[in-house]
Formats: structure tokens, C-alpha cells, sequence
């Protein structure tokens, strides 16, 4: 990166950066980062998912001092670890199922050695070997939440949503609302086409004439919808505020609401949807990967750890025994009939560039339109 | 004051000030209200109203540490930004100083530049200069941020300033830093006070490059914004309440003991 | 007699939380190490310079430009991050595609034309409460009447936006209350709406015009008014003949401070919007945020914005603020 700047250059640049930093800030600066020091690891992930009392015990049992970056979304994280390349402040981070493979392509991420995962067993064996964590034929994080993308919906004003067709329906004009890029695969498998590209490797023009397909439908009921939304904490408003009584929505925030006793259901219509895992990764050159897999083994050891993070995120834990420890509204909400439960497809890790490129593109001309 | 306007145009100024007064408290004291909602998710109707969130609140470690960690980095990028806007609009304003439009353009840029890129923008920059991150990267990217509010901010009062008021300071045998500060820097006053304002409402919101640039000790937003991405709690507006209630103490309380100072 | 009325209103206008430097700076500047440093230094015209320029010039080109100059690069790439066995070259391409495809090119408007409509709302209802802080209130009331429009804006940006949520929604403070008195019995849909997104945005960004209105109409010598009602002239021609040519310097900070901060860096509003008020931060950081990553793209983006949206302000400078006046 630093190829353009010619080696002098950079030391005059550096002695002025520092001066200029120093000139500014009568904060000292800590000779030695905090970050790279023995005994130590430094984890990026969402509030509450590690639970304060599983971290006391960690670090009084492994004398491991743990530091917690708190991110409130994907794009920063991924962002984060982009920008400090070969040098990561952070040993492991939290990456949501749709992400999985950019992470991953972009190197950013270290395979997992599950060799170093002694409770590696108490993980479910659905998702110890599934075929979609496994890319280059390595496992690059363990799974220990698990979710859908949902339909939801306020059961006060709509008694039945077997299928996506509802959200276009007429009489429900200004009250649904989605996140335009997810939707927009979903719209592609109620059309009929393959959502996650997975049969359109080698078949560009196959997968455009699909994407503008959704595209063109969704920009043909832009009228339709109240708001494209963000983020898991805009759903819930939404649906609190009865801004909206329909929406896509992650199955996680939707399940909060309904643990929080909201007239709120979700479903799988019946042309299916998406799954996919939340997955702590240790990442590329981590300076502390040793005391990283410590901690997932740690995480692993019982499930009281992953039942904190469902009470937390509303997604189901992957960890053995965690539904012993719900609570029986906790467990509805994060519960499927089986039916419904066979419509979930696990988003796949095959042709991953086209797919991000078409929706990504399809997306920005949605919004504009 | 005498005579300045006839009554009508004055309490139509008075009813206006007020009216916009109720526009800004209005939603801010629906806000309060929901902190006192006893359930997980703010909404109306209140229901039934509990003071456990600020229980919970007020024995919150994390969120005490937060506080003083944002007061003390807001503070110090405030110094800092302060210092250097107001230098660089000293500069802006100098005579016989050539480019002074791409001057102040480079001064507004880091205004401009959408928060995101900027909180990137500023971590490969750190990385290049072999400064480590933490406190001080986060002071200095704050500083860079609040930087061209101050520059701004000091020209309003800079541009117009009566050039004889330096003039006759230096007749009276001041040098120029004598006349800096003994005429220049309290006519800007007012718009230092201002520019400084914004450096600390700058810093107590920013998020992104607070954590680009550090971010395991957690700053206030960044603990706000983590916990509003598990869902809208009243807990967040107990939060809210009690920064807001502090503050405005401490600034009713300032300013009444300015009032004293001066009417002694 | 133009000189002494400016005296007289500066020192009207002092404000007492700047502290007065009577004797300490007289210490500094007679002792002998202020004598044979700066002292020396101010003497010549070089001195004066380096003095004046050399930190802010630092600061500019280091702070303000290195980080951009990363972007910059980032900007010409192919590719970035550069990863194993991908060479990434040298192209202007992520330029040339926002040029070559009207996409990019709406949103970009379309934020001009938002921006510069929430800068003159902005300023309109910004106006008279400056003014009325300014001049009307008694100066020992001014610090008080400040403070209470500061209050809201200590509860930080987000809690701000859910504030304005929790007022607009379908079950809204608003709508609640119009339902409970039996005016309407459905909801009213305010969110989501240009509406909210404009009460929104005022209300989240109207400190940036407040305060450089105060602090450029607090300076105009109330002599200066009292003379021209003496004189006959009614409260409008007071206001256009005097008060608003002596505060066109706080009009022009502030519309510039409220003009860059919409096109550029808040997002939050963005909230309160609906579905047809996408503007081009987000088709920027749709670059940075979407799966498939695109750092140059977006870096080029974000460039052109910078320059269109400082061209913009710079015009608006010149033309408002008027040659002699203004820095440039």
C-alpha cells in the first residue's frame, strides 16, 4: 500500500504527522499499543453477545485480559479490518452469515482449526461440518447463532401470510417495509429464479435477466412500501409504532419482539427463503490467536453462553443444550414448524462475486428509482 | 434596547423563540418520559412506570467509565480544535497572505467528508505515520473533524472586525501576539464559544471513527449506539435523561456563577 | 466617528466568559524568555510569517489532506485491498463511471437540491431566534435564553432522531393525542414522509445556524439601530437597511455549515426518511457498506462530492458574502 509514497517521503511524512499529532493532544501516548501485548485478546462483536459474567470467569481462569470492541453493524467491522490490513487490531470478530464469504475472500479472516477446540463436540452436528461454512475446504469461523429471513407481521391486522405475495398486496399499500438488497433475492425466488445465484455460475446473462426481473417488480411497487430500512432496531420500531404490518425481517429483531410479548408473528412463506449463521472468526494475523481459541473453546464449554446471546439477539444458538435453559416464550420465538423450517435455504458459498455485484447494482437503481 | 422595535415585531419575537423552544424540548420530553417505561421497548402508550432502568443505569460501570472517558476525549480535542481553527482563520483573515481560498477549502474538508470515509480514510493514515491507535488517534481524529467548525465559527466575527482595533493596539506598543490576545481573541468571544460548543457535541456523537481509531474502552455513542442495535430500550433514554439533566446543570450552574462574578 | 461607534459596540458586545489577560500577559511579555523567543521573533516579517502560517499549514496539509491523499489513491486503483496474485493498476475508471451513468447522477442532484432547501429552512426559522436572543433579550438574560435551545442537542444525534420517531409515529405522541380528542381515528402517516425528514433534519442541525448568527448579529452596535429608529426608519427597514448587511457573515457560516454537514456527513436524518428520498451519502457508502466492496469506487465518489459540494459553498461565499467582506 504504502508502494506510491517513496521511503523518504514516508519518514518526512511521519516526522510531520507526529509532530503535528503531538502539537495537538496533551493526551499521552502509550509506548507500546495495549493491543499486542501478551495475556491479552481483543474481540469486535455486538453488546451483551459475550455475557459480562462468562468474560469475569474467562479472564479469572485463563488470566487472559479481554477487551470488547463494541460494533453496532457489519460494514464498519468489515471496514475496520480492511483498513488495518496486515496489521489487525483485533483477534477476533463477529461476522453475520451474508458476509461470511467476503470476509473470507478478502483474506481477512484465518481458517479454523478445530483440532484446537477441545468442546468442539458440544457444538450441534448440524452445523459442525455444514456446507456452507466450508470454503477452500476449510471451516473459517465457528457458528453459534442461527437465523432466517423472515416474514412479519403484525397478527392484529393480518391473520395469514403464506406467501411473500402479501407484501404487494393492495391493501396493505404503505405498511410493509424491507431491506432492499435482502429483499431483493427473495422477490427473485418468488419470481420463480434462483435468489442466491447459485445455478448462474458461468451464466451472466442468465442471472441479469433475473436480477432486472425483481428489480423492474420492485420498482414497479415502490408505492408499496413505507420505508427501506437498515437496521434490525428500525424493524422492531416499526412494528411497535404500527408504522408498518408487514415486513422482511431478520429473524433475530422479530423474535425479540415476540419474546417481549408483541402481537408479532413470523413465518417462512411457502416460496422459501434464506438462512444463515452468525460465526466468531479469528481473524488474519490476529497478535493473539492463541488466547482467541481459548476463548471459543470457552464459549463452547457450557450453554449458558449461548443462551445469553439468544435472550440478547433473538437468533437460535447452535450450542447443545441451550434450549433446555429457555424459557417457554423464548422458545416459541426462535422455534419453527417443521414445514417451514425445511423452506430455509443456507445461503451458499459458490459464486458469491456475481451475486454481490448484480444485487449490489440492482439495489442502488431500486433506491434511485 | 430603548426603542428598538414597537411591541407588535417583539412579541411576535418572543412567541417565535418560545415556540421554537417547544419544537426542540417537545419530542426531547417525550423521550424523558420513555425512560420510566417499565417494558423492554419504548412505546406509547407508557403504561405502567418504573425507576428500575435508572437503577440499572446508575450502578452501569460501563456506562460511568464511558461518560468520563467521552468528557475527557471531547475535552481535549476541544482544546486542541480550538486552538488550531482559530489560528487557521487568523491565517485566513492575515493580509498580504496569498491562496487563501484554497486555504480555507482545505480547512472545510474534513467537514464534508462523509463520516465513514473519513473514520477509514484517517486509520490507513494513522498506520502510515506508525501511530498506534487509541486515545490520542481518537483525540486527533475528533480534532481533525471539529477543526473547520472553529475556522468557520471565528470567521464570522474575524471578517468584519474593525482593523483599527488591532491598529491602535499596536500604536499603544503591543507586538502582535500582545495584540492577539489582548484584542483579537476577546472580540471573538462569542464565536469561540460557539466553535467550542460544536467541538463537543462532535465528539460526544461521533461513533465511526471512534472506533476505527480505538474503541475498546468504550465511549459513550459507541456504547448508545450498541445497545440501540439490540433493540430501542428505555434503558437507552434513562441514559440519555441523566447526560441531559447533568449537562444542563452544570451549564445553568455555570452561567449563574458567571452572572455572580460579574454583577460583584 | 465610524471607528469610535465600533469601539463603543465591541466593547458592548465583550462577553464576560472571556477571561481579560490584564496582568499576566504584561508578566509574560516582559519576561526574558518571551523577549528573546517570540518576542524577537514577531519583530520581523519572517518571524511574523512562520508565526502566523507554519502550524495551521502543518495541520492543513498533514491532517486535512493526508487522510484524503489516502483516499485519493485509493480512488486511482483497480482494485483495493490489494490482495495476492490481483495487480491492481492505475485508472481513472472509477470516475468514469459516475459520469457515464445517470444512476449516480440523480442522487447527487437530488442531495444538492435537499441540502440547499434545508439550508434556507433552515435559515428562515433560524433567523428571528438568533436575532430575538441576540438583541431583544437583555444581555444578562442572553447566556440563560442560549442554553435552553442548547439543551436538546447534549441527548446525542441518535436518541434526537428516536425522540422525533417516538413523536411522529403511527402511534406517535402526536397521533395518540389527536386520536384521544376524537379528531381522527385513524393514524396520520407522518413518518417515513418528506415532512419528517425536513422537521427532522431542522431540528437536528439548527445549532449550526444558530450559533454563528448569534454570535454575528450580537456584535452589530445597538447605537447603530437606536440612530436609524431615531432617524424614522420602521422596524423592516432597519432590519434590511442594517441588521441584515452587518450579520451577512454569520448568514453565510452558518448556511455554509449547515450546507456541507446535509450533503455530506449525516446519515442519521436518513432515518426519517422515506423511500423516495435516497440521497448520494448513501449511494456512496452503499460502496462501502454493500457485500460487493467497492473502496475505489466509493473513494472517487466521496471525491466528487467533496469538490462539487465545496465549488457550491465557495460560489454561494462569493456571491452572498460579496469580495471586499469575505477571505476570498
Amino acid at each position: 500500500m504504502n508502494k506510491i509514497l517513496v521511503p523518504n517521503r514516508r519518514t518526512a511524512l511521519k516526522m510531520l504527522g507526529g509532530g503535528a499529532a503531538a502539537l495537538a493532544m496533551p493526551a499521552v501516548i502509550r509506548p507500546t499499543p495495549g493491543w499486542a501485548a501478551n495475556g491479552v485478546l481483543n474481540i469486535t462483536t455486538y453488546d451483551k453477545f459475550l455475557p459480562q459474567e462468562f468474560l469475569d470467569k474467562f479472564q479469572k481462569d485463563s488470566g487472559i485480559q479481554v477487551n470488547i470492541r463494541l460494533t453496532d453493524d457489519q460494514g464498519k467491522q468489515y471496514n475496520l479490518l480492511t483498513a488495518e490490513g496486515a496489521n489487525p487490531s483485533t483477534d477476533i470478530v463477529t461476522v453475520a452469515g451474508h458476509r461470511y464469504s467476503q470476509f473470507i475472500s478478502s483474506k481477512l479472516l484465518q481458517p479454523l482449526d478445530t483440532g484446537k477446540i477441545s468442546n468442539w463436540k458440544n457444538l450441534n452436528p448440524a452445523y459442525q461440518n455444514a456446507a456452507w461454512a466450508r470454503v477452500d475446504d476449510n471451516l473459517w469461523g465457528l457458528p453459534i447463532l442461527a437465523g432466517y429471513e423472515g416474514l412479519a407481521r403484525n397478527v392484529d391486522y393480518v391473520k395469514e401470510a403464506p406467501s411473500w405475495e402479501i407484501m404487494f398486496d393492495p391493501q396493505y399499500k404503505g405498511q410493509t417495509s424491507y431491506i432492499v438488497s435482502d429483499f431483493m433475492t427473495i422477490v427473485m425466488q418468488y419470481l420463480g429464479h434462483d435468489g442466491d445465484f447459485v445455478s448462474y455460475a458461468g451464466k451472466p446473462e442468465v442471472a441479469q435477466k433475473a436480477t432486472n426481473e425483481a428489480r423492474d417488480f420492485l420498482i414497479k411497487n415502490k408505492d408499496m412500501v413505507r420505508k427501506y430500512y437498515e437496521a434490525g432496531s428500525e424493524v422492531q420500531q416499526m412494528f411497535i409504532n404500527e408504522d408498518i404490518y408487514l415486513g422482511h425481517s431478520w429473524s433475530g429483531p422479530a423474535a425479540k419482539l415476540i419474546m417481549d410479548g408483541h402481537p408479532i408473528q413470523l413465518s417462512v412463506p411457502k416460496e422459501g427463503t434464506f438462512g444463515f449463521c452468525y460465526t466468531l472468526n479469528v481473524v488474519n494475523n490476529a497478535p493473539n490467536a492463541e488466547n482467541a481459541y481459548k476463548l471459543l473453546d470457552a464459549v463452547l464449554a457450557s450453554p449458558e453462553v449461548g443462551a445469553a446471546m439468544t435472550r440478547q439477539s433473538g437468533y437460535s444458538s447452535t450450542i447443545n443444550g441451550v434450549a433446555d435453559l429457555l424459557n417457554d416464550r423464548e422458545k416459541l420465538a426462535s422455534t419453527l414448524p417443521q414445514e417451514e423450517l425445511e423452506r430455509i435455504v443456507f445461503f451458499s458459498s459458490v459464486n458469491r462475486d456475481m451475486k454481490n455485484e448484480m444485487i449490489d447494482r440492482a439495489t442502488a437503481e431500486v433506491k434511485a428509482a | 434596547m430603548r426603542n428598538m422595535f414597537s411591541d407588535a415585531p417583539r412579541t411576535t419575537l418572543t412567541a417565535f423563540y418560545w415556540a421554537f423552544l417547544l419544537y426542540l424540548l417537545l419530542p426531547l420530553t417525550l423521550m424523558m418520559a420513555m425512560s420510566f417505561k417499565d417494558a423492554n421497548f419504548v412505546a406509547f402508550p407508557i403504561g405502567d412506570w418504573t425507576l428500575d432502568w435508572y437503577a440499572k443505569v446508575m450502578q452501569d460501570k460501563q456506562f460511568l467509565e464511558a461518560c468520563l472517558y467521552s468528557v475527557m476525549i471531547a475535552a481535549a480535542s476541544t482544546l486542541a480544535a480550538t486552538t488550531l481553527g482559530t489560528w487557521i482563520a487568523m491565517l485566513i483573515v492575515a493580509e498580504g497572505i496569498k491562496g487563501q481560498v484554497i486555504i480555507f477549502a482545505l480547512a472545510c474538508l474534513p467537514a464534508v467528508v462523509p463520516g465513514m470515509i473519513s473514520a477509514i480514510s484517517m486509520r490507513i493514515f494513522i498506520s502510515t505515520i506508525d501511530m498506534p491507535t487509541g486515545t490520542a488517534a481518537i483525540i486527533l481524529g475528533h480534532t481533525v473533524h471539529a477543526v473547520p467548525f472553529v475556522v468557520v465559527m471565528a470567521l464570522t466575527r474575524l471578517r468584519s472586525m474593525p482593523g483599527n482595533l488591532v491598529d491602535a493596539a499596536r500604536d499603544l506598543g503591543a507586538d502582535s501576539v500582545v495584540a492577539f490576545f489582548r484584542v483579537t481573541l476577546p472580540y471573538l468571544g462569542p464565536a469561540l464559544v460557539g466553535g467550542m460548543i460544536f467541538c463537543v457535541l462532535l465528539s460526544i456523537d461521533d461513533f465511526v471513527r471512534t472506533f476505527f481509531l480505538g474503541g475498546y474502552r468504550p465511549t459513550l455513542p459507541m456504547l448508545i449506539f450498541a445497545k440501540v442495535q439490540g433493540g430501542m430500550s428505555p434503558e437507552i433514554n434513562a441514559m440519555a435523561t441523566l447526560v441531559l439533566v447533568v449537562t444542563a446543570a452544570v451549564g445553568l450552574y455555570a452561567e449563574y456563577l458567571t452572572r455572580r462574578a460579574r454583577t460583584r | 466617528m465610524v471607528s469610535s461607534n465600533t469601539t463603543a459596540g465591541y466593547a458592548a458586545g465583550r462577553d464576560a466568559s472571556v477571561p481579560r489577560y490584564s496582568t499576566g500577559i504584561a508578566k509574560v511579555v516582559n519576561s526574558a524568555l518571551y523577549r528573546h523567543t517570540l518576542g524577537a521573533a514577531v519583530e520581523s516579517r519572517i518571524g511574523r510569517i512562520i508565526l502566523l502560517a507554519g502550524v495551521p499549514l502543518i495541520w492543513l496539509i498533514m491532517l486535512h489532506v493526508g487522510p484524503i491523499y489516502q483516499m485519493l489513491k485509493i480512488s486511482l486503483m483497480s482494485h483495493y485491498p490489494v490482495q495476492p496474485g490481483v495487480e491492481s493498476h492505475f485508472t481513472f475508471d472509477n470516475y468514469a463511471i459516475f459520469f457515464s451513468e445517470s444512476l449516480y447522477f440523480t442522487p447527487l442532484i437530488k442531495s444538492f437540491i435537499f441540502a440547499t432547501a434545508a439550508t434556507a429552512i433552515t435559515l428562515v426559522v433560524v433567523y428571528p431566534v438568533a436575532y430575538y436572543v441576540a438583541k431583544v433579550v437583555k444581555p444578562e438574560g442572553r447566556s440563560k435564553a442560549l442554553l435552553l435551545l442548547l439543551v436538546p442537542f447534549w441527548a446525542g444525534e441518535l436518541i434526537r432522531t428516536f425522540s422525533v420517531i417516538m413523536l411522529l409515529a403511527n402511534r406517535g405522541a402526536v397521533n395518540v393525542l389527536l386520536r384521544e380528542i376524537g379528531l381522527i381515528d385513524r393514524p396520520i402517516p407522518m413518518l417515513y414522509t418528506s415532512f419528517s425528514l425536513g422537521f427532522g433534519l431542522v431540528y437536528l442541525i439548527c445549532l449550526y445556524m444558530l450559533l454563528p448568527l448569534y454570535s454575528a448579529i450580537e456584535k452589530i452596535p445597538s447605537q447603530y439601530l437606536d440612530a436609524a429608529a431615531d432617524l424614522g426608519a420602521g422596524p423592516f427597514t432597519r432590519f434590511r437597511r442594517i441588521i441584515l448587511p452587518l450579520s451577512k457573515d454569520g448568514i453565510v457560516s452558518g448556511c455554509s455549515l449547515v450546507f456541507l454537514t446535509c450533503i455530506g456527513v449525516f446519515a442519521t436524518p436518513m432515518l426519517l426518511g422515506g423511500p423516495n428520498t435516497v440521497l448520494f451519502p448513501e449511494t456512496i457508502s452503499g460502496f462501502f457498506h454493500g457485500a460487493s466492496d467497492k473502496w475505489p469506487v466509493g473513494a472517487a465518489f466521496a471525491l466528487i462530492m467533496l469538490v462539487t459540494a465545496l465549488i457550491t459553498a465557495g460560489i454561494f461565499m462569493r456571491l452572498v458574502g460579496g469580495k471586499k467582506r469575505s477571505a476570498f
